[in-house]
């Protein structure tokens, strides 16, 4: 079990490093509608790799932003208990986020805390969407306000799966936001490793600190 | 061979089901069904074989579904009505009571919205997953749909005077 655990990280996920690609992870309770969202998004043009053992589906995309060829991995994660064995590696690198709640049923809306607190464990600034999915089984819904993404100024999109009301919506934003994530997070990065560098040789003459040092090259890679 | 060809046709145009129930005793489907050319309601017995309180009431309203005997008169009857009687008389066979037996029938056929289906396993999920997609199906627009649209945009605005969901607790720091 143990070795069972440890294989998801094998993924190679360096690639999300590159300048034209970007990870979009899915989250959510059992049977809010993650899959079939992908699903109606995609239509037939989706090839998901099934990674069974890990309940893992990935779905590949490309996607223009601005004129430029974005190749896009969706990650889908089915059923929370088996989840639990691979949370770090999912999250890894991710650029932005979406989370799924089912309006037919409060407990998907309640749990929505637990898995945006999860989620920010891991990556405290990626942007992430609010979903309030299968609208169509009570458009009443679309009326009411959600707290929740009001007290995280999250945005709220209302969908749904089987009519497709506001699905590539939400999906081609996703990828916008995921996109201008990676950029400004880089560019933000380098700015900061700039000014360390700089320091440092302002410093030169006089003992450098150790801490600065130390910071500099500990600092988490941007992705 | 024409003659079962045209008496095919004649069930078909001619015969709108009415009603359709279960008798336990001898175990038998009944359909109330209306003869169109004469306007009068008439009635079909389909005897109910080979059913024990262990069997599976899909597979029994699929097999009556297909049976060639039957299978023109039941068209109009769907498989999940179908179903729902077998499980009564499953549930006579059992010595439940109506009501308990229309119970469990609600159970096994609606999403209880309090239930947390990240604990169950893959084939109770795979079973509340089925209750849902009756209702998605239903709602579904396919590829092949004549109007189909695949980037459908509706706006709905979260302004301040709009009512609460009634899933956000009352004091602050809870949403
Ligand atoms: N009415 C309606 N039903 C939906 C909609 N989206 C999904 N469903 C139903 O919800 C069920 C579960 O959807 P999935 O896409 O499998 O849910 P999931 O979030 O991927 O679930 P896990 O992978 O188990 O975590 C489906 O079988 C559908 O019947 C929707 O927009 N409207
Ligand atoms: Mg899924």
């Amino acid at each position: 079990m143990a070795s069972d655990k440890a294989k998801p990280c094998e993924l190679n996920q360096e690639k999300y490093d590159a300048d034209d690609n970007v990870k979009i992870i899915c989250l959510g309770d059992s049977a809010v509608g993650k899959s079939k969202l992908m699903e109606r998004f995609l239509m037939d043009g989706f090839r998901p790799q099934q990674l069974s053992t890990y309940a893992l589906t990935l779905y590949k995309h490309t996607a223009t932003v601005d004129g430029k060829t974005v190749l896009v991995d969706f990650w889908d994660t089915a059923g929370q208990e088996r989840f639990q064995s691979m949370h770090a590696s999912y999250y890894h690198k991710a650029h932005a986020c979406i989370m799924v709640f089912d309006v037919q049923r409060k407990v998907t809306y309640k749990n929505l805390s637990t898995w945006y607190t999860e989620l920010r464990e891991f990556r405290p600034e990626i942007p992430c969407i609010v979903v309030a999915n299968k609208i169509d089984a009570d458009i009443k819904m679309t009326q009411r306000s959600f707290n929740f993404a009001r007290k995280f100024s999250l945005p709220l999109y209302f969908v749904s799966a089987a009519d497709g009301t506001n699905v590539v919506k939400l999906f081609n934003d996703a990828i916008r936001l995921a996109v201008s994530y990676k950029h400004n997070s880089r560019d933000f990065m380098d700015e900061v490793l700039q000014e360390l560098e700089n320091f440092d040789l302002e410093q030169k003459e006089e003992e450098v600190p150790d801490r600065v040092q130390r910071g500099n090259i500990e600092s988490p890679s941007p992705s | 061979m024409h003659f079962l060809y045209f008496f095919k046709v004649y069930v078909r145009m001619m015969c709108t089901a009415k009603k359709c129930g279960i008798r336990f005793q001898p175990p038998a489907i009944i359909l109330i069904y209306e003869n169109e050319m004469k306007g009068k309601s008439r009635q079909r017995i389909m005897p109910v074989r080979n059913f024990s309180k262990f069997s599976d009431c899909n597979r029994a309203a699929e097999q009556l579904k297909n049976n060639p005997r039957h299978k023109n008169y039941l068209e109009q009857v769907s498989l999940r009505q179908l179903e729902k009687l077998f499980s009564f008389l499953r549930g006579y066979l059992w010595g439940q009571s109506l009501a308990e037996t229309m119970e469990q029938i609600q159970r096994e056929t609606t999403i209880d919205p309090e239930e947390d289906l990240n604990k169950l396993d893959d084939k109770e999920l795979a079973k509340r997953k089925s209750i849902m997609d009756e209702l998605f199906e239903k709602n579904q627009k396919k590829k092949d749909d004549p109007n189909f649209i695949y980037d459908i945009e509706v706006e709905f605005p979260q302004d301040e005077q709009l009512q609460s969901c009634g899933w956000d607790t009352e004091s602050a720091d809870e949403f």
